[in-house]
């Protein structure tokens, strides 16, 4: 019930942006940029086993859910902690740490799987570069929670608002270009591929692109729902020694 | 007696200063706390280190007898917050604070106290107007009304007249004797002399994060005299270095 009330009031602050002139928009020009200059000015120069603008759809989706979990997640939790000072609500109620959390990754979930969505049918209606399986619907949902959970953390513990950029620059933008998404991380030198597997993007881009339930895919499933649990207890833990 | 606070040695660093001092402090339950001091005297640090939003780094603090640094959700429906600074959600409408704090605090009858709220505190004209729309007394307003849904046994209210008109200001000042007159325990700060004068039962003087004072109104009008220009010769004195 409490994680209810939390994720409710999270969506009806997401409900509210997205009434505003915009912000959809905004949301999705990029990786339309993104679909259409690299698709098809390099689609013919990487070659990807069934095509580049399949292989890049299902990266553009994974960098679009990334994204908006986590940046949303982490820049809503830290300008409502610093700046309207919204969160000391959460703080104030009696709802349980883990439940807190828990609503708002929820709501990160929300807002990773929704603007997912739209570049999913940007991709499929306008470039016909993806199908719907139920590997990229379970990515979807596990990438968001997972991305969410460390927008918590990171939320939470930055000194202003304006360090998640910091942590954009270093992390995130890193992950974009690096974990496979706008290109095969077998492409990089081998010692960078020993460090992208451990990126959460890369799980998220197979799951994207897999066809199929193959054993290896069991593989990004598991780094997902795992990575996703530690954030989440992590989040727990400083959310549970919280001071302003 | 039963106190409603009871503090112990409590004391707060920030960034290697610290703004509250080892204190200790008894508030006995029912009737209205004034906490009087200059700005930066640690009023709004131990206001929120009674609500739970900020941690101190030594002693023990006890609210209505249990051990405030547990936080557990029974303490959290005791105290109710009007902080200094407007934490409402800008987006939202007054009815939808009302009804997403309520269900935060798991307010049983929701839309029954939601609409007993907006009748008690006069808020049926603006019940659909955002909240940023709102004039500085109404945002108090609805502060105030929002605090009180879950019905808590402390209030506290954090300069919760500052910058408003005569007419709004003796609004709150009615709120607060009434909610007295229910046995609710309400500790306040103000730099109003003539506020703490009219409405305190019991008063403390704090300076550079140090209790002065902290007396029943009658023992300290004893000392210094009846009148609120008396409490404020005494304010500036202690202000100004002087002794009581």
């Amino acid at each position: 019930m409490g994680a209810y009330a939390v994720f409710s009031r999270e969506m009806l602050m997401l409900y509210k942006k997205i009434g505003r002139m915009g912000y959809i928009f905004s949301s999705i020009v990029s990786p339309f940029i993104y679909l259409f200059a690299f698709g098809y000015g390099l689609g013919n120069r990487v070659e990807v086993a069934g095509g580049y603008l399949p292989f890049l759809a299902g990266g553009i989706i994974a960098i679009t859910i990334m994204v908006n979990a986590f940046q949303q997640t982490a820049g809503s939790i830290s300008v409502g902690r610093m700046y309207y000072h919204v969160f000391q609500s959460l703080v104030l109620s009696p709802v349980r740490a883990a439940e807190v959390i828990l609503g708002i990754v929820l709501a990160g979930v929300a807002r990773g799987v929704f603007f997912g969505s739209l570049i999913f049918l940007m991709a499929w209606g306008v470039f016909g570069a993806i199908e719907l399986r139920a590997t990229l619907v379970a990515g979807a949902f596990l990438g968001s929670f997972c991305f969410a959970a460390l927008g918590v953390i990171v939320g939470l513990l930055v000194s202003q608002p304006d360090d998640v950029a910091f942590v954009n620059n270093f992390l995130i933008m890193p992950m974009t270009f690096f974990g496979g998404s706008f290109f095969p991380v077998e492409n990089l030198p081998r010692f960078a591929q020993h460090i992208v597997m451990f990126f959460p993007i890369g799980a998220l881009n197979r799951m994207m692109r897999s066809a199929a339930w193959e054993p290896g895919l069991w593989q990004s499933v598991l780094t997902l729902a795992g990575l996703g649990a530690l954030f989440f207890a992590v989040g727990v833990a400083i959310y549970k020694r919280y001071s302003e | 007696m039963r106190y409603a606070i009871e503090a112990r040695g409590i004391k707060k660093i920030y960034k290697g200063a610290t703004v509250l001092q080892p204190l200790d402090l008894s508030i006995p339950a029912g009737g209205v706390f004034g906490l009087l001091g200059p700005n930066g005297a640690g009023k709004t640090t131990l206001m929120k280190i009674i609500a739970g939003l900020v941690r101190p780094e030594e002693g023990e603090l006890f609210i209505f007898g249990q051990n405030a640094a547990e936080r557990t959700t029974t303490l959290k429906r005791l105290v109710g917050l009007v902080p200094q600074d407007n934490n409402l959600e800008r987006e939202f409408t007054v009815r939808e604070a009302l009804t997403m704090y309520g269900r935060l605090f798991g307010v049983e009858a929701l839309s029954e106290t939601v609409e007993a709220t907006i009748a008690r505190f006069e808020l049926e004209d603006m019940q659909s107007k955002t909240i940023r729309s709102l004039s500085g007394g109404m945002m108090r307003r609805v502060l105030i009304a929002r605090s009180l849904m879950p019905n808590p046994e402390l209030l506290l209210l954090d300069e919760p007249t500052v910058g408003l008109d005569p007419d709004v200001r003796q609004g709150i000042w009615d709120i607060i004797s009434s909610l007295s007159a229910e046995g609710k325990t309400i500790i306040f700060t103000t730099h109003y002399m003539e506020e703490a004068v009219k409405l305190c039962n019991r008063i403390a003087i704090f300076r550079e994060g140090s209790l002065v004072v902290s007396e029943t109104k009658e023992k300290l009008q004893q000392r210094i005299g009846n009148g609120a220009d008396d409490l404020e010769k005494l304010f500036i004195r202690l202000s100004r270095g002087g002794d009581l």
